[in-house]
């Protein structure tokens, strides 16, 4: 082994110097190029999709990916006359991603970022938005400082946030009793989840009889059911993300658990519960969607008719995340006639969506996208291979109290105008 | 707390057969090959992935087939490329096997897409088994049986067949094998068709456990080189130990530190390389020293 050491020192010595050399390119390019915003007429209008593209997370980014297509095939893959061309770029970790965000802006001269799939990396994203002077859209990252204490001017944000979703699901949780067990992520999502509903139960006076923090991407979940077992809760409340959430539930059935303690948890994919498989799905939870909502507005319909024809099977709710939120960015630059940013950034402001019972807008206090969220329980007995969920409550079931739900963004700890 | 503590150690056993499955065929192709396979995690999703597909057309015997393409998917590759990296150092190999990986990952999401496929154990397997406060399932005593079975006629075929022999002779002086008038490549190429065929079996097994999605074979991996290491590289027994010893660690430290049973594996390979820097039954390798 030995005859290696001085080619690997060396291949280490030579990535270093390479890797350093393009970091300072990239710094100094940073700070010497001028950044062009206005694109010429006669160009395409370059627009930036910033979603993971492998990992526990790509199930869910496929189809945040399709939806955000979808919306560009719709208009015929143009904005106001002029031809558009999305840029997608991975985001491997939080530094791969704002180092991607670099690329888009400063080569490929993209006017706005759709993407932000995973928490960690949305809340690094948003900051090099902020330095980079470019509208970012997250669309599914739904850490709560992303539109709370780490807001800025340039940032926008679809999903709506744990704290949020946490309030508007804990009367259902509670329903099932007041001893919870907590089987959360050890990551932003996770522990944001865990805070908030530890927050909750508190005030609902019950108690946690059991706290595990998981790893993420956690193969085996045997020995925490065990405990979960062993502890005898009211509830199990998750906070496992994307691919590790149908990992839990696959092996929860198998160790006899489903139907015995309900599960709960907010935020999740209906991909993640499409991996289960009709056997092993359970539980209750929060979605932003559901394709067979009988109250969706007729231009959604036909979002679900559209995606069916075209992927052969129903869209997800994630989907509908990355067809609104870049139905939105595009209307929004046809609204402006401009690719400016600041322009971009008012009429996202302005931009409405819905109907008159579901309207949704992003808010211009911290540009948070206020919508009613749904709360789904997966049907005793699935007999299509899509369709898992019933429809048990839409939160807040007014309009009106939208905004205080969601909390003014001075108590969220977000001060953007003042900074 | 003592029941609980047995309960885990118990489970500990069952995961650590499924830890060994996953690394007995990484094990023998770099025992016998002198191969660092680091596309082993990715025949393993091949497994699961040729499974649920042939599920579909011939039903439960595609637990017999699906491993067995998986084999001749891997005879293909050790003829078109793992060959070429024999006479090459180690580092050659890994980098080459990383980018197998890589590019099987990505066909297996151009082919069945990016997102998760249900596939749960037969009917047959559902249910556990309650010994006192010990509780483990029907499928993974089935898994942990099957992996017995394997280890167990992997190591009869070696001993006391004279093509285990001559793999094992092959294995340390594979010139004198070919001097002896033995034809050795059809020989390594068979042997790396078995470690991936063992990999599918692997994957088959795990796929009604773990989510599929193209991502599953970095879960498969890691465990598998940890397990391997700390067995020592290329020693079977080694790996069955190690295996073991890693399952209970880890459903221990679920018990007492969850948040660090992500880490524990590593830890442990750590100390373990630490004391005996072969790892736990490993040989010296004149071919690598």
């Amino acid at each position: 082994m030995s005859a290696t050491r001085p080619a690997a020192a060396a291949l280490r010595r030579r990535t270093l110097l390479a890797a350093s050399a393009a970091g300072a390119g990239l710094g100094i390019g940073g700070l010497t190029k001028p950044f062009i915003s206005r694109a010429h007429a006669d160009e395409p209008i370059r627009i930036g999709l910033l979603l993971a593209k492998t990992g526990d997370i790509a199930p869910q980014t496929e189809y945040l990916a399709n939806g955000t297509y979808l919306a560009l095939a719709e208009r015929d893959n143009k904005i106001g006359g002029r031809p558009v061309e999305l840029v997608w770029l991975d985001e491997p970790s939080p530094q791969g991603a704002q180092q991607n965000m670099q690329k888009l802006v400063q080569e490929q001269k993209v006017v706005a970022i759709l993407g932000g799939a995973l928490s960690s990396s949305a809340l690094a994203e948003e900051a090099t938005a902020a330095n980079l002077k470019i509208p970012l859209i997250i669309d599914n990252a739904a850490a709560t400082d992303i539109t709370g204490k780490n807001c800025n001017k340039y940032t926008f944000r679809l999903n709506t946030p744990v704290a949020v979703q946490a309030r508007m699901f804990a009367p259902y949780a509670l329903n099932y009793g007041k001893k919870w067990y907590f089987l959360t992520a050890s990551y932003a999502f996770g522990q944001d989840i865990n805070r908030s509903f530890h927050e909750l139960l508190a005030k609902a006076g019950g108690t946690a009889v059991g706290n595990d923090e998981v790893p993420l991407n956690t193969p085996d979940y045997s020995s925490f059911i065990l405990k979960i077992r062993q502890a005898q809760p009211d509830v199990v409340l998750g906070g496992v993300p994307a691919g590790d959430l149908s990992t839990f539930l696959k092996q929860w059935n198998e160790l006899g658990m489903r139907g015995k303690i309900p599960v709960c948890e907010i935020a999740i994919g209906d991909t993640d519960i499409w991996a289960v498989g009709p056997q092993a799905a359970t539980g209750t939870y929060t979605s932003l969607w559901w394709y067979k909502n009988p109250v969706n507005p007729p231009e959604e319909q036909k979002f679900t008719q559209d995606y069916q024809a075209k992927h052969g099977k129903p869209p997800a709710d994630k989907a509908w995340m990355g067809w609104i939120t870049a139905r939105s960015v595009f209307e929004s630059i046809e609204k402006a006639k401009s690719t400016e940013p600041l322009a971009i950034i008012d009429a996202l402001e302005n931009w409405r969506g819905g109907s008159d019972a579901n309207p949704y807008m992003y808010r211009k206090g911290d540009h948070q996208f206020l919508l009613k969220n749904l709360v789904v329980q997966v049907k005793d007995k699935i007999t299509d291979q899509w369709d898992y969920f019933d429809v048990k409550a839409t939160v807040p079931e007014q309009t009106g109290e939208l905004d205080a739900l969601f909390g003014s963004p001075e108590v969220n700890g977000c001060h953007m105008n003042s900074a | 707390m003592l029941d609980l503590i047995l309960s885990q150690v118990a489970n500990g056993l069952v995961l650590g057969g499924l830890y060994v499955l996953i690394a007995i065929g990484l094990s023998i192709i770099f025992g016998l090959l002198g191969i660092v396979n680091f596309a082993h995690g990715a025949f393993f999703a091949l497994g699961a992935y040729f499974a649920l597909t042939l599920y579909d057309i011939f039903g439960w015997w595609a637990v017999v087939f699906a491993p067995i393409l998986v084999g001749l998917l891997g005879m293909a590759v050790e003829h078109l490329l793992i060959r070429r990296l024999y006479d090459k150092e180690p580092l050659v190999s890994l980098i080459v096997t990383f980018a197998l990986a890589l590019m099987i990952e990505a066909t297996i999401r151009l082919i069945w897409g990016g997102i998760g496929l249900p596939f749960n154990p037969p009917p047959l397997f559902a249910g556990f088994f309650i010994w006192g406060p010990v509780l483990i399932t029907k499928y993974r005593t089935t898994v942990f049986l099957v992996t017995v079975l394997l280890l167990i006629g992997l190591w009869a075929f070696m001993q006391f067949t004279p093509f285990g022999r001559i793999l094992r002779a092959g294995s340390r002086d594979p010139e004198m094998v070919g001097l002896l008038g033995i034809n050795l490549p059809i020989l390594l190429t068979v042997v790396f068709g078995l470690g991936c065929a063992i990999a599918g079996i692997a994957g088959l097994l795990a796929a009604p456990l773990w989510t599929i999605i193209p991502s599953m074979s970095a879960g498969a991996i890691m465990p598998a080189f940890v397990v391997v290491t700390i067995g020592g590289l290329g020693s079977f027994p080694g790996a069955v130990i190690a295996g073991l010893l890693v399952g209970v660690v880890t459903t221990l430290t679920i018990q007492f530190w969850p948040e660090a049973s992500g880490a524990v594996m590593y830890v442990f390979m750590a100390l373990v390389l630490l004391v005996r820097p072969r790892g736990l039954l490993g040989e010296r390798w004149e071919r690598f020293e």
